[in-house]
């Protein structure tokens, strides 16, 4: 390795084919990935999520729950995704096109949380925000996500927590969420990959398709 | 290769005050993060440990602590041996190390803010790239500004021909603006779409391992374990082809973390190809480098540590890239040991090797304990080994339970707690032994040298030898 240039061309060359080989390709192959137009319920999936819940993905981020909650569906064969219910049918590229941040995540320190929304054990907003306020087994509280206001002889927000026990109010004082908790639930319960697409289905003579990836 | 007269030459002279400063960043990085990570560690066993408090909540400390470790600690250290390493290699002084100094300044001071974002809630969700969008330019203008001096020393060697040492050193600091501002592009300013993000995520979080934080490490390794051991590399001839193997294989592991994911699967297939293939790397860099093993020199034996590490990470990289363990290892702390492995068990014992080595020659100063230095020695040894064992075992316990979906998530962090419990110990070791490490260290830079060069150098092993 005399020759400078050539030295530094190979080291570039070396980045840049790994680039275009994975991200480039993986590109042309994913970016023009459009909504899949379901004719019997007249609907485009997935569905646009709502401003809040957006809102409630920076939320997400900014708290880095990827680090303990992942958000992808393994095949039912492939891990006890399915039995755990966290969902029917595994996470294609699909689900996820209108994600500004994807969440895939990393570690299963928790749940996954790719259908939460549509959880089978009755989860709304309300015991979402409980959720994060007490925390529950590992899972931390998120206090800081809510606000404590003297009362001082007005009437309770309509949004302040029914909590019982050692976590509720003192009297004269409410625990509010904020509008970043408010957001982080709508999110949570914006995440519902129930849809399956063609894609999802699982393949039925295994061999024959994965000879046409080589 | 070496004879005595190099010991005191001018050239490690004038970088005395630039490369000290680097180190003492990266020792206070270092020392940093690992207090992080103990308060991290605690936050899994006891969940509302300072979770009141927004800052220091439990996602946003994983994100400091390891952006503290890879841009505090492994960029400074690395940049600091590798520097050392370019003058050394290329025969003259290093030149315009007022740059290294400015960039010193400001890459720590853009890590400092880096972190203050991610505890304001500015950080983003992105492995190795967690900093605030905005510190992300002043931290590549900052390396620009510390890297002038290595390419200057490379274009102004004084000889044609190059050592493995430089390839590395040199790909090292080359590559990593690329990288990082390709990432950058991709999933900060202009983010891709959907899970092309975790693609790119994945391209950079395995190229930053094998593009930048491994060639740091190798370059460290190939110039010191013949120079300590005062023996040549045995199969020399393989290093090159070696080098390129790693450089050109190592980004396209990028897929090793989506195995199953929703991604296209040739993509988790191409890594788990690269995985396979980079094992030939490995192997030769086990060849090139058995030097460093037996020998009494107290920089070897962590150099040896760290590249026993270094390979045998390298192959449980190759295993837990198979479909068949990785639907067990996936989300598991096993991933968490290996990047423990790679990053205190590759890159930092063979960091420390290279600053035990390296410090007495700069400042013109003798380390002034050997029991020390065993000590950290005996912390580093101990603490990696079993911070990676038992994170290991914690995850096979997660990845079972896991597997079975009757285990619920309370049975889980159950069983997995007492291994928790372990590592949180081993951290709190490694931080001790770091605390020990950056105080003598402080000795020497403070102390004014008593010895002349001459009679200090005039026996080159006596420093490393003398400890054991």
């Amino acid at each position: 390795m005399r020759n400078g240039l050539i030295f530094f061309t190979g080291l570039f060359a070396a980045v840049l084919l790994s680039w275009a080989g994975i991200v480039l390709s993986s590109h042309a192959q994913l970016g023009k990935l459009t909504p899949y137009f379901d004719e019997n319920e007249g609907k485009a999936f997935p569905l646009r999520p709502s401003g809040v819940a957006g809102q409630g993905q920076l939320v997400y981020d900014d708290l880095n729950c990827a680090v303990c909650h992942t958000q992808q569906v393994r095949r039912p064969d492939f891990g006890s995704d399915k039995a755990r219910g966290w969902g029917d049918h595994q996470s294609v590229a699909r689900d996820y096109i209108y994600d500004m941040r994807v969440q895939l995540g990393e570690s299963r320190l928790g749940p996954d949380l790719a259908n939460v929304g549509i959880r089978k054990t009755p989860y709304d907003s309300e015991d979402l925000l409980k959720l994060l306020y007490s925390g529950a087994g590992t899972m931390p509280p998120y206090k800081f996500l809510f606000e404590k206001r003297a009362l001082a002889g007005r009437q309770p927000s309509d949004y302040a927590m029914k909590l019982r026990g050692d976590l509720a109010a003192p009297a004269g004082y409410e625990i509010v969420p904020t509008a970043r908790a408010q957001a982080l639930v709508a999110y949570l319960l914006s995440l519902n990959q129930a849809y399956e697409y063609p894609e999802a289905r699982p393949v039925q003579p295994a061999a024959a398709k994965e000879g046409e990836h080589k | 290769m070496t004879t005595a007269s190099n010991e005191v030459s001018e050239i490690d002279a004038n970088a005395r005050f630039p490369l000290s400063l680097l180190i003492a960043s990266a020792i206070l990085w270092l020392i940093l993060s690992g207090v992080l990570a103990i308060l991290n560690f605690a936050q899994n066993l006891s969940p509302s440990f300072l979770a009141d408090c927004s800052w220091f909540t439990y996602g946003r400390l994983h994100a400091m602590q390891e952006t503290a470790f890879i841009y505090g600690w492994v960029a400074t250290a690395g940049f600091a041996v590798a520097l050392w390493i370019l003058g050394r290699l290329g025969g003259s002084p290093l030149r315009s190390l007022n740059w290294t100094v400015v960039g010193t300044i400001f890459w720590n001071l853009g890590v400092t803010i880096g972190l203050i974002g991610i505890a304001l809630g500015d950080g983003t969700s992105i492995s190795l790239l967690h900093l605030p969008d905005y510190v992300q330019p002043l931290l590549l203008v900052s390396f620009g500004a510390i890297a002038v001096t290595g390419v200057l020393a490379w274009t102004g060697r004084q000889h044609r021909a190059t050592f493995a040492a430089q390839w590395y050193a040199v790909a090292a600091l080359f590559l990593f603006p690329w990288l990082f501002s390709a990432a950058q592009a991709m999933l900060v300013w202009f983010p891709v779409r959907g899970t092309l993000q975790a693609v790119a995520a994945g391209w950079f979080l395995q190229g930053a391992w094998t593009l930048w934080i491994a060639p740091l490490a190798l370059s460290a390794a190939y110039y010191l374990v013949p120079k300590i051991s005062g023996r040549v590399i045995p199969a020399y001839d393989f290093a090159s082809l070696s080098f390129w193997t790693l450089l050109v294989v190592g980004g396209w592991t990028g897929g090793r973390h989506l195995v199953g994911g929703p991604v296209p699967a040739w993509i988790a297939t191409i890594a788990i190809v690269s995985c396979v293939m980079l094992t030939f790397h490995y192997a030769v860099t086990a060849i090139n480098l058995r030097g460093a093993f037996g020998k009494s020199s107290i920089s070897l034996k962590f150099i040896a540590y760290g590249v026993l590490a270094y390979v045998v990470g390298g192959f449980a990289d190759a295993a837990t890239a198979m479909r068949s363990v990785s639907e067990v290892t996936q989300f598991t702390w096993v991933s968490v040991a290996q990047t423990q492995l790679a990053n205190s068990g590759a890159f930092t014992m063979i960091m420390f090797g290279a600053i035990y080595f390296l410090v007495p020659r700069i400042a013109n100063q003798a380390w002034p304990s050997a029991s020390l230095i065993r000590g950290h020695y005996i912390a580093a040894l101990i603490g990696t080994t079993l911070l990676v064992g038992s994170l290991v075992v914690a995850g096979i316990v997660q990845g079972r339970d896991l597997a079975n979906p009757a285990t619920s998530f309370a049975d889980l962090s159950a069983h997995v707690r007492p291994w928790l419990l372990a590592a949180t110990a081993s951290q709190a070791l490694l931080v001790l032994g770091n605390i020990v490490f950056a105080i003598h260290f402080a000795r020497v830079v403070v102390a004014k040298p008593t010895v002349t060069a001459e009679n200090l150098f005039s026996q080159p092993p006596v420093m490393e030898a003398s400890v054991s």
